[in-house]
C-alpha cells in the first residue's frame, strides 16, 4: 500500500486509487484455509518417523547380515512407539472427536484422508506384529512363553516385506492430502510434496536410529550404512526444498516471508547441515568423529520437523492470499484484470 | 473478456433431472433478502454484529453460518484507471453479488470428506450430513471456491443445503423464494443454463459485457463439470472474489501418488543397496 503524504495528496491522481485497489474483492481470501496446527505437524512429523523406521528395519531384515541385528530391532520398535500417539493426534484435530470412528464407514479411493485412514491402521497392525516379534525374540516375553514362542515362529522376512508397503505409504500420502486441496501452496506442488515428505522420512528415520544405536564399536556396520541412506535422502530432500522454493514465486511466498519463511529456511538450513556434517565426519582422518556425526543426525531431525511446521503453516497463509489464488486459477488469459 | 474456448461456453455435464440456481447479478439490488430469508429458514445464528468498514457488506464472507453472502463491490476506476464518469446501465457503479455454494456437478468437498458426510442427492445437490461430520475440516480447503467452514459453536462442517428439506416437501429454497426481483432463480439446472444463455445474449445486445459463470470455460472448470449454482456476471470473476478457472482438487491425486510411488522405488532401492553394499564389505575386509 502506498503511503500518500500531504505532498501526494494534491497530485493523487485516479491511478493512485486503481493501484491501493487490493485484487479482488477489498483482498478478502478467495478460498477457506484448512484449521490444522501443531497436532497435525507432530502428526506428520511422527508418521514420516515410524515410516522410515519401519522401512529401515525391513531393508535391514532382508538383506543386512547380523551387523544389522541393531537397525532391525530400534527400527521395529520407533516404527511402533511413533505411530501409536498418530491416531491420538489426529483426534484431538477434529472437530468432534467422539466421532472419530466415523471414518471407518467409507473407503474413499479419491481422497487422501480416507485412504490415510486405512492405511495408518494398516501400517499400525504390521508395525505391531513386527514390533512384538522384536519383543519374543528379545526374550520379553519370557522364554518359554507360548504365546512368545509362537511369534518368534513367525517367517520374519515376510512380516519385514509385509511392512515396507504400508510403511512408504504412511510416510508419503501426506504430503499428496495437501496437495488435494485449493491452497494454492499445496496443489501447485502437489507432484513434488509426495517425494519430498517421504525423502524427509526416510533422513530423519535414519538420523533417529543413529542416535538410538549409539556409536559403540560393535555398531560401526550399521551406523555406517545408515550414514550413507541419511546422506541419500537428505541429498534428494534439499533438491526438492530448493526447487520447490524457486518454482513459482507467488504461489510460494508464505515459504519466503515471516515465521514460515523462517521455518522453511530453517528446514534448508537443517538439511544442508546434515549433509555437510556426515560429509566432513567421513573425510576426516581418524574417523568416527562420533559428535560431528550425532550433530548431522540431530540437524536432520530438526529439519524434518522444521518441513512439516512451515508446509502446514504456510499453507494456512497461502490461503489467505488472494493474488496466489487468482494466480493459479487464471488459464485461458494472461494476466487477471483486477480493477473493476 | 477474451475466452479462447468458446466451445465450451454455455454448456454443462449436469446430470437431467439436477435442480440449481441462476444468480443474476444484473437484477441484485443488494437487499439481502436472501441472506435473513436463509438464516431464518435454517436457523442460523447471526454473525458478528459490527462494521466491516469496506463497503455496506458487513458479512463479509461465506462461512459456517452464513450461506448466502451478498457483496457490494464499488467500482471505483476501471481496468485503466479511470474513474466511471457515466452510471452503468445497470446498478450504477456497483456490483451485487449474491455468493453460495455452486453446488458442483463434480465437487471437491464431497470427494474429499473421508467419512462419507457429504453426499448427492436425488435433486443432485451436494449436503452435508449433519449426524456424520465429525469435523475433520477436509472439505474447507478442498473446495475451489471457499465455501464450506467448520463452526465453532458444534465443531462441525456447514455449508448450503439448496434448502434439502424444502425441496423434499415440494417448496423453492428459502433465499430464491424471498428475492423481490428474481434475481436468484431455482429450477431445473437445464431450463436454467437455456434462460441464462438467453439472458445473456440479450445483455450483450445492451452493450453490457455480460457473462455465465459456471459452465465448461469459467468457473465449473478443470474437471468440475460445471456449476448447478449458475451467475450471470458483468465483470471479470475475480472481481466477484471467484476463481476464473478452478480445478477439482482431486485430479491430482492420481499423479500425485504416481510421483510418490516412483520417488518410494527410488529410495527404497537405493536404502537396498546401501544394505547390500555394506554387507559386501564386511564380507570382504
Ligand atoms: S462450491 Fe465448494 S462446497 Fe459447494 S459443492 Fe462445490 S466444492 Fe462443495
Ligand atoms: S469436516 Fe465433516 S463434512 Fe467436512 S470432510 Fe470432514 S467429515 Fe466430511
Amino acid at each position: 500500500m502506498a503511503k500518500m503524504g500531504a505532498g501526494h495528496y494534491r497530485q493523487a491522481s485516479v491511478q493512485v486509487v486503481n493501484t491501493e485497489m487490493a485484487p479482488g474483492y477489498y483482498g478478502l481470501p478467495v478460498i477457506h484455509g484448512p484449521h490444522w496446527r501443531w497436532s497435525i505437524v507432530f502428526y506428520f512429523v511422527l508418521g514420516g518417523l515410524a515410516g522410515g523406521s519401519a522401512v529401515l528395519a525391513a531393508v535391514a531384515q532382508l538383506v543386512g547380515g547380523y551387523w544389522a541385528r541393531p537397525i532391525v530391532r530400534a527400527g521395529r520398535y520407533l516404527a511402533v512407539l511413533a505411530v501409536l500417539p498418530g491416531p491420538l493426534l489426529l483426534i484431538i484435530d477434529l472437530g468432534r472427536p467422539e466421532r472419530f470412528h466415523h471414518m471407518l464407514r467409507v473407503l474413499k479411493l479419491r481422497s487422501p484422508m480416507s485412504l490415510g485412514v486405512w492405511g495408518l491402521i494398516g501400517f499400525t497392525a504390521t508395525a505391531l506384529l513386527n514390533a512384538l516379534q522384536q519383543v519374543a525374540e528379545d526374550g520379553l516375553l519370557g522364554r518359554r512363553n507360548p504365546v512368545a514362542h509362537a511369534l518368534r515362529c513367525l517367517p520374519t522376512r515376510l512380516l519385514a516385506a509385509t511392512s515396507a508397503l504400508p510403511a512408504f505409504f504412511l510416510a508419503g500420502y501426506t504430503g499428496v492430502l495437501l496437495g488435494a486441496t485449493a491452497v494454492p501452496l499445496w496443489a501447485r506442488n502437489a507432484l513434488r510434496l509426495g517425494p519430498l515428505f517421504l525423502c524427509s522420512a526416510l533422513s530423519s528415520a535414519a538420523a533417529a536410529l543413529s542416535l538410538l544405536i549409539g556409536h559403540r564399536p560393535t555398531a560401526r556396520r550399521a551406523q555406517h550404512a545408515l550414514e550413507r541412506v541419511e546422506q541419500v535422502a537428505v541429498l534428494g530432500e534439499l533438491i526438492l526444498l530448493e526447487t520447490l522454493r524457486r518454482s513459482d514465486t507467488v504461489v510460494t511466498r508464505p515459504l519466503r516471508e515471516g515465521r514460515e519463511g523462517l521455518a522453511y529456511t530453517g528446514a534448508r538450513v537443517g538439511s544442508a547441515l546434515a549433509l555437510v556434517l556426515h560429509s566432513i565426519a567421513k573425510l576426516l582422518p581418524r574417523s568416527p568423529h562420533v559428535w560431528l556425526r550425532m550433530l548431522g543426525s540431530l540437524a536432520a531431525l530438526v529439519s524434518a520437523f522444521l518441513l512439516r511446521a512451515a508446509m502446514i503453516f504456510g499453507g494456512r497463509r497461502s490461503a489467505e492470499d488472494p493474488v496466489a489464488t487468482i494466480a493459479i486459477t487464471r488459464k485461458d488469459t494472461g494476466s487477471p484484470s483486477t480493477a473493476p | 473478456m477474451v475466452r479462447n474456448t468458446s466451445a465450451l461456453v454455455g454448456t454443462t455435464q449436469a446430470r437431467p433431472g439436477a435442480f440449481g440456481f441462476l444468480t443474476d447479478t444484473t437484477l441484485c439490488i443488494g437487499c439481502k433478502a436472501c441472506e435473513v430469508a436463509c438464516k431464518q429458514w435454517n436457523q442460523l445464528p447471526m454473525d458478528d454484529f459490527g462494521f466491516t468498514g469496506r463497503s455496506y457488506d458487513n458479512t463479509g464472507d461465506l462461512g459456517a453460518t452464513t450461506w448466502r453472502h451478498v457483496a457490494f463491490i464499488e467500482r471505483v476506476a476501471d481496468r485503466e484507471g479511470r474513474r466511471p464518469t457515466r452510471l452503468q446501465p445497470f446498478q450504477s457503479n456497483w456490483l451485487m453479488f449474491s455468493d453460495v455454494c455452486k453446488h458442483c456437478v463434480n465437487a471437491g468437498c464431497l470427494e474429499a470428506c473421508p467419512t462419507g458426510a457429504i453426499i448427492r442427492t436425488e435433486f443432485d445437490t451436494v449436503v452435508i450430513q449433519q449426524d456424520i461430520c465429525n469435523g475433520c475440516g477436509y472439505c474447507v480447503p478442498a473446495c475451489p471456491f471457499g465455501v464450506p467452514a467448520l463452526s465453532p459453536l458444534d465443531g462441525k462442517a456447514h455449508k448450503c443445503t439448496l434448502c434439502y428439506d424444502r425441496l423434499k416437501d415440494g417448496l423453492e429454497p428459502a433465499c430464491s423464494k424471498a428475492c423481490p426481483t428474481d434475481a436468484i432463480q431455482f429450477g431445473p439446472v437445464h431450463a436454467l443454463l437455456d434462460r441464462a444463455k438467453v439472458r445473456v445474449a440479450e445483455l450483450r445486445d445492451q452493450g453490457v459485457d455480460a457473462q455465465l459463470y459456471g459452465d465448461l470455460a469459467l468457473g465449473g472448470t478443470g474437471g468440475i463439470g460445471g456449476l448447478n449454482a449458475l451467475f450471470i456476471l458483468t465483470a471479470p470473476p475475480e472481481v466477484y472474489n471467484l476463481p476464473a478457472q478452478p480445478e477439482l482438487p482431486q485430479r491430482r491425486v492420481l499423479p500425485a501418488f504416481l510421483t510418490t510411488a516412483l520417488a518410494a522405488l527410488a529410495l527404497g532401492l537405493a536404502t537396498l543397496l546401501t544394505f547390500w553394499r555394506t554387507e559386501k564389505e564386511g564380507a570382504h575386509g
